[in-house]
C-alpha cells in the first residue's frame, strides 16, 4: 500500500523515534535503571499565548512516568499500543480510536498472558493513545489514528477542492455543483488543495449547521461571493484544520457567528481561533487565528432587540460554564492577553448580566423576511461590527 | 395523670394500644416479645441472678383479623418468680410496677408493658396471658390464665392450678396473638434478639423462631450488672408544665420539702439562692397542694435562674468495653471490631453514658449497602423510626471516609459492618410515646459523636492494615503480570536477542522488588501499630495479644480485636435442644 500523505513537514521520523525510545527503555532496564517516559503536559497551566503566533502553545512542563510497581501497567500498555501503531505506519493502515480499542481486545484475547492488559472501556485505551501522541509530540493522525469527521459542512459557488487520495490519484470537487448539499471536509485537511474561481469576499462560519443550511437554501452563496460553513458545535479536528486551510490557502477574512454565551465563547470560538489546552501540540495546524467573532455581540442584543433569556441558577451545566468563564478570565492566557480584550469583555459582560442569546434569535427581528439574518450579517460585516 | 381513675386507664390503653407498640401485626409480635424479655432481664438483674432465657415463637393458626396469623410467643426465665398473689396485678393491671417512679436505668419504667401485651392477646384471641411462676419459697409452681378486666383495670386470674416444675424459680409466660412474623431487617425478631444479646453479655439465650432449629447463645461474663440506685431528676431538665405535674406526685408537702426531696442537687444553700433570685420566702412553707399556677411559675423561674451543681453521674451503668468486645463476637464471625465506652457525662443536665461497638463481619451485610445500625436506649433495642434519632444523627455527622469507610454524603457509611450505639441514662428523652427515637439534642448528639470518633479511629487501624495488605498483594501481582509483557514488547520493537531480554527481565525484577519491599515495610508499620493497640488492651484479647508488647497509646478508652480473633466467647451454634 502506498504511503499516506504527510500531514505536515515533520522533523522526526516516527518509527525511528519510537524505536529509539524503546531501545532506551530496554537498556535502562538492563542496567536496573528506572526508565522514564515524558509527555507534554497538556493543560491550561502549561499553555502559552502569543498574539503574533495566534494559538496556544505548550510550555516546558512535562508529565513524567517513571517505572515503578504502580506505573508498570501503564508502561506496558503504552509499549503495547505503540507496537500496534508502528505496525499500522509500516503497512499504511489507518484506524479510529474505537477500532484501535477493538484491535487491542483482539490481540489480548488471543494470548493468555496479555489478559491483565485488557481495557475495561475505550476511555482507558484513548488515554494511552493520547499519551503516545503527547510523548512523541506528533499528531494522532500522524500515527494513522483518525477521528470521525464531524461538522464543517461547507457551501460555495466559487471554491474547488482537490483531494489527493491514498493511492495518489486525485478527486476534484467543484462546490457549486453540489446544490444545497454540503461539502464535508475530512480531518486530513492537508491532503486537500483549494482553488477559487474568482476572488472571494469572506468566509462565514455559523455555529449551527442547521442555520448554515437555511442560509444556503435561501441563496446565501448565490448572492454573496463567499464560503459558508456550519461548525456543528465544538469544532472537530476536521473543522479546525479546514478553517486553518482556508486561512492559509485563500486570503480572506473569516467570521464566526454563534450563540452569545460563555460556552460558545470558550469552547467553540476559542478552540476554533487558538486551539485548546488539551491539543497543545496540534494547535499549530488545527486553529485559524484570523477568525473574528461576528456575533451575537452584546451590542446586537440591544440594537436588534433580540429575545434572550436568563441563565437559570438551577441549571448545573449553565452554572458550570459561567464558573468556567470566571476561571478563563483569571487563568486562560488567551483571554488574559490584551489583544483579545474585546473577547474577554464579552465574557465579563456575560458573567455580569447572566443572560444568553442564541444565534437564531435574529429570526425574530423581522419574522416575515426569510433572509433578514443574511441582511443583518452583511450589514454587520460592512459596519465592522465584530471583535 | 394522677386523677385518672384505674378503670379509665385500662380502657384508655385498650383503645390506644398502637401508642405503646401495637400499631401493626408485625410490631405486635415484636412488642410482646420485647416486653416479656425486658421484664425477665430486669427481674434477674434486680435480684442478682444471671439470666438464662428461652424464647419460642411460632405460627399456630390463622389470626382473627384479616392478613394476620395466630402467633404464639413463649418466654421463660430463671428470675425470682412472681408471688402468686401478684400474678393478676402484674399481667392484668396497668400502672402496676415495682420500677415505678423514675430515676433508674431499668428497661421497664412505667408498668404498662406486659399488661398491654395481655390486652392485645385478649382483644385478638379472647384469652390473655398464660403464666407459670415459681419463687424460691414455693415447692410447686402456679399456672393460670390472666385476663385484663378492661372496665375496672384489674387483672383476673383464671383456671389457677398447682403444677410440678423442675426449676427453682422463674416465670414462663405465653401469649397467643394476631400478628405477623418478620425475622430480619430493622424491625425483625432476630434483630431484636441479637441486639439484646449484644448489650447483655451476662445473658444466656435459647431461641427457636418458626421452623428453624434452636439457637443457643452462651453468656460471656458471669457478673450481673448492678443497676445503680435511683436518682432524682435535676430541676434544670424540667419545663414549667412538667414541674407542676411532678409536684402532684408528692401530695401535701411544703414547697421547700418538694424542692429538696423531689429533685437532685437542691440544698439549703440552693434554696437561699432561689430566694435571691426572686422566690417569695412565704411560698416555701406553703403546702404545694395549695399553690396556684402563678406561684409555681415564680418558684420555677427562680430555680431556673439559679446556678446549680450538675447532677451526679453515679446513676448510669455501662456494659463495659471488655464485655462488649466479647459479646459482639456472639453475633457472627468477625474480621475486626472496635469498642468505646465513654465516661459518664452530663448532657442537658442529665447523666448519660454512651457506648459504641463497631464490627466488620465476615458473612453479614454487603459492600455497598448501609451498615447495620443497632440502637439502644437503656439496653433496649430501638427498631423503628431511626431517621430522626440522636444516634443516627451522630453517625451521619461523622466523616467515616477518614477511617477508610465509604460514605455517601450525610448518610450512614456503607459496608458489611454492624454499628451498635448504646445510650444509658435514667432520664432518656424520647421523641414520641412509642419510645423508638431518642431526642436529638445538640449536647447528646455531640457526646455520641465523640464516642463514635474514638471507636472509628481505632477501627481505622484495622482497615489501614488491610489496605496495606491488599496494596502489597496488588503490587506483587502487578510485577508478575506486567513485567514480562513490557520486556517482551520492547524486545520485539527493538528486535533484540535473548540475552538482552534476560538481562532486562532481571533488571526489572530488581527495580520492582525494591518497590514491593517498600510496600512490605509500610505493611509492617501498620501491623505493629495494630499490635501496640492490641497489647495495650490485652485484657480483652487474652494471651494472643499480650505476647506482642507495645508502647502505650494516644487516647485511652478504646479497644479492639485482632483479625479473626480467637473469640474467647463461645460461638453461636445451632442444634436441636
Ligand atoms: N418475669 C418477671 N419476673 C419477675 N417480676 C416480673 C416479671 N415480669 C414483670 N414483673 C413485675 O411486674 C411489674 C410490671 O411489669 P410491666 O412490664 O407491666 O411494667 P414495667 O416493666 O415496670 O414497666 P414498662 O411498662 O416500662 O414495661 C414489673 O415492675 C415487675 O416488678
Ligand atoms: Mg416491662
Amino acid at each position: 500500500m502506498a504511503k499516506l500523505l504527510k500531514i505536515r513537514e515533520l522533523k522526526i521520523d516516527i518509527p525511528k523515534e519510537a524505536k529509539a525510545l524503546a531501545e532506551q527503555m530496554l537498556s535502562d532496564l538492563e542496567k536496573s535503571k528506572r526508565p522514564v517516559l515524558e509527555a507534554v503536559k497538556t493543560s491550561l497551566d502549561n499553555s502559552f499565548y502569543e498574539p503574533k503566533i495566534g494559538y496556544l502553545t505548550p510550555g516546558d512542563k512535562v508529565v513524567r512516568t517513571e517505572l515503578n510497581v504502580s506505573s508498570v501497567q501503564k508502561l506496558a500498555r503504552v509499549v503495547f499500543i505503540l507496537e500496534i501503531m508502528l505496525r499500522n505506519l509500516d503497512i499504511g493502515a489507518v484506524n479510529t480510536k474505537r477500532e484501535l480499542y477493538y484491535i487491542c481486545k483482539g490481540l489480548i484475547k488471543g494470548e493468555k498472558n496479555l489478559k491483565p492488559l485488557d481495557f475495561e472501556d475505550q476511555v482507558e485505551s484513548d488515554a494511552i493513545i493520547d499519551f503516545i501522541g503527547d510523548m512523541l509530540r506528533v499528531y494522532r493522525e500522524e500515527l494513522n489514528c483518525f477521528a470521525n469527521d464531524r461538522g464543517g459542512q461547507t457551501y460555495s459557488q466559487n471554491l474547488i477542492v482537490t483531494e489527493t487520495l491514498l493511492d495518489g490519484s486525485k478527486a476534484v470537487i467543484d462546490l457549486s455543483t453540489l446544490g444545497t448539499a454540503p461539502f464535508q471536509p475530512k480531518n486530513k485537511p492537508q491532503s486537500l488543495k483549494l482553488k477559487i474561481k474568482k476572488k472571494l469576499d469572506f468566509c462565514l462560519v455559523i455555529e449551527s449547521e442547521g442555520t448554515a443550511n437555511t442560509l444556503q437554501s435561501m441563496g446565501f452563496t448565490k448572492r454573496n461571493n463567499c464560503i459558508l460553513i456550519g461548525a456543528g458545535g465544538v469544532p472537530s479536528n476536521g473543522v479546525r484544520g479546514w478553517c486553518k486551510l482556508i486561512q492559509e490557502q485563500i486570503d480572506i477574512p473569516i467570521y464566526f457567528f454563534g450563540d452569545l454565551d460563555a460556552y460558545t465563547m470558550q469552547n467553540i470560538f476559542r478552540t476554533l481561533k487558538a486551539g485548546s489546552a488539551s491539543s497543545l501540540i496540534r494547535n499549530a495546524d488545527f486553529s485559524a487565528p484570523s477568525v473574528r467573532f461576528l456575533g451575537v455581540l452584546p451590542d446586537d442584543v440591544k440594537k436588534y432587540d433580540l429575545p434572550y433569556y436568563n441563565v437559570k441558577e438551577s441549571d448545573p451545566s449553565e452554572q458550570r460554564s459561567l464558573k468556567k468563564a470566571k476561571d478563563a478570565i483569571e487563568n486562560d492566557p488567551f483571554f488574559q492577553d490584551k489583544k483579545n480584550k474585546g473577547l474577554t469583555d464579552i465574557l465579563r459582560w456575560l458573567l455580569k448580566e447572566k443572560i444568553r442569546c442564541e444565534q437564531q434569535s435574529l429570526f425574530s427581528v423581522d419574522p416575515k423576511d426569510p433572509i433578514k439574518m443574511e441582511k443583518i450579517i452583511l450589514e454587520k460585516i460592512k459596519r465592522g461590527s465584530y471583535v | 395523670m394522677s386523677k385518672i381513675t384505674k378503670s379509665s386507664t385500662a380502657e384508655y390503653f385498650a383503645k390506644n394500644l398502637q401508642q405503646v407498640g401495637f400499631s401493626s401485626p408485625l410490631k405486635a409480635v415484636l412488642t410482646t416479645l420485647k416486653e416479656a424479655v425486658d421484664n425477665s432481664l430486669d427481674a434477674c438483674e434486680q435480684n442478682g441472678i444471671l439470666p438464662e432465657l428461652s424464647v419460642e415463637i411460632k405460627k399456630v393458626g390463622n389470626g382473627s383479623s384479616r392478613n394476620t396469623d395466630l402467633i404464639q410467643i413463649v418466654v421463660e426465665d430463671n428470675g425470682p418468680g412472681i408471688e402468686p398473689d401478684d400474678l393478676a396485678k402484674v399481667f392484668g393491671e396497668y400502672l402496676a410496677s415495682s420500677k415505678f417512679g423514675r430515676g433508674q436505668c431499668s428497661r421497664g419504667q412505667q408498668g404498662i408493658g406486659i399488661s398491654a401485651a395481655t390486652t392485645w392477646a385478649q382483644l385478638t384471641n379472647a384469652k390473655g396471658a398464660f403464666v407459670t411462676t415459681k419463687t424460691k419459697k414455693m415447692r410447686k409452681a402456679i399456672h393460670g390464665q390472666v385476663d385484663v378486666d378492661i372496665k375496672s383495670n384489674v387483672g383476673v386470674l383464671r383456671n389457677k392450678e398447682t403444677i410440678d416444675w423442675n426449676k427453682d424459680h422463674g416465670v414462663k409466660v405465653s401469649f397467643k396473638i394476631d400478628g405477623r412474623i418478620q425475622l430480619n431487617g430493622d424491625g425483625g425478631l432476630i434483630t431484636y434478639l441479637e441486639g439484646t444479646v449484644l448489650v447483655n453479655p451476662h445473658l444466656t439465650l435459647h431461641y427457636k423462631l418458626m421452623d428453624a432449629d434452636w439457637v443457643h447463645v452462651e453468656r460471656v461474663t458471669d457478673t450481673v450488672p448492678s443497676v445503680p440506685e435511683a436518682t432524682l431528676p435535676h430541676p434544670h431538665t424540667f419545663k414549667l408544665g412538667e414541674f407542676i405535674t411532678h409536684a402532684t406526685l408528692f401530695g401535701k408537702i411544703s414547697l421547700r420539702k418538694f424542692l429538696k426531696t423531689g429533685f437532685s442537687r437542691v440544698s439549703e444553700q440552693a434554696i437561699s439562692q432561689f430566694i435571691e433570685k426572686g422566690l417569695p420566702k412565704n411560698l416555701l412553707e406553703k403546702p404545694i397542694t395549695t399553690l396556684g399556677d402563678a406561684d409555681f411559675k415564680k418558684a420555677f423561674q427562680a430555680v431556673q435562674d439559679s446556678p446549680l451543681m450538675a447532677p451526679s453521674t453515679k446513676s448510669v451503668l455501662t456494659v463495659g468495653e471488655e464485655s462488649l468486645s466479647k459479646s459482639i463476637q456472639r453475633l457472627g464471625e468477625i474480621d475486626f471490631f472496635s469498642v468505646a465506652t465513654r465516661r459518664p457525662s452530663i448532657c442537658d443536665f442529665k447523666p448519660v453514658v454512651v457506648e459504641v461497638a463497631l464490627a466488620r463481619f465476615m458473612n453479614r451485610g454487603e459492600g455497598d449497602t448501609p451498615v447495620q445500625l443497632l440502637r439502644f436506649a437503656n439496653r433496649v433495642p430501638l427498631q423503628f423510626d431511626k431517621s430522626g434519632c440522636a444516634i443516627t444523627r451522630a453517625i451521619e455527622s461523622v466523616n467515616w471516609k477518614t477511617y477508610g469507610l465509604q460514605q455517601p454524603k450525610n448518610s450512614l457509611p456503607l459496608g458489611p459492618y454492624v454499628f451498635a450505639v448504646s445510650v444509658v441514662s435514667p432520664f432518656i428523652k424520647f421523641k414520641n410515646a412509642s419510645k423508638e427515637t431518642i431526642d436529638a439534642s445538640d449536647e447528646l448528639v455531640d457526646e455520641i459523636r465523640r464516642a463514635l470518633i474514638q471507636a472509628g479511629q481505632r477501627l481505622s487501624r484495622h482497615i489501614k492494615k488491610e489496605f496495606k495488605e491488599a496494596d502489597l498483594e496488588r503490587k506483587l501481582q502487578h510485577i508478575e503480570q506486567f513485567g514480562p509483557i513490557l520486556v517482551e514488547a520492547l524486545v520485539r520493537i527493538t528486535k533484540s536477542n535473548d540475552s538482552r531480554k534476560k538481562r532486562a527481565e532481571e533488571g526489572l525484577k530488581k527495580l520492582l522488588g525494591r518497590d514491593s519491599k517498600d510496600a512490605e515495610e509500610e505493611l509492617k508499620i501498620a501491623e505493629s501499630r495494630l499490635a501496640e493497640q492490641k497489647a495495650k488492651h490485652a485484657h480483652i484479647f487474652g494471651e494472643e495479644a499480650a505476647e506482642s508488647e507495645g508502647s502505650s497509646e494516644d487516647e485511652g478508652e478504646v479497644n479492639e480485636s485482632p483479625k479473626k480473633s480467637k473469640a474467647n466467647a463461645p460461638k453461636k451454634k445451632a442444634n436441636k435442644k
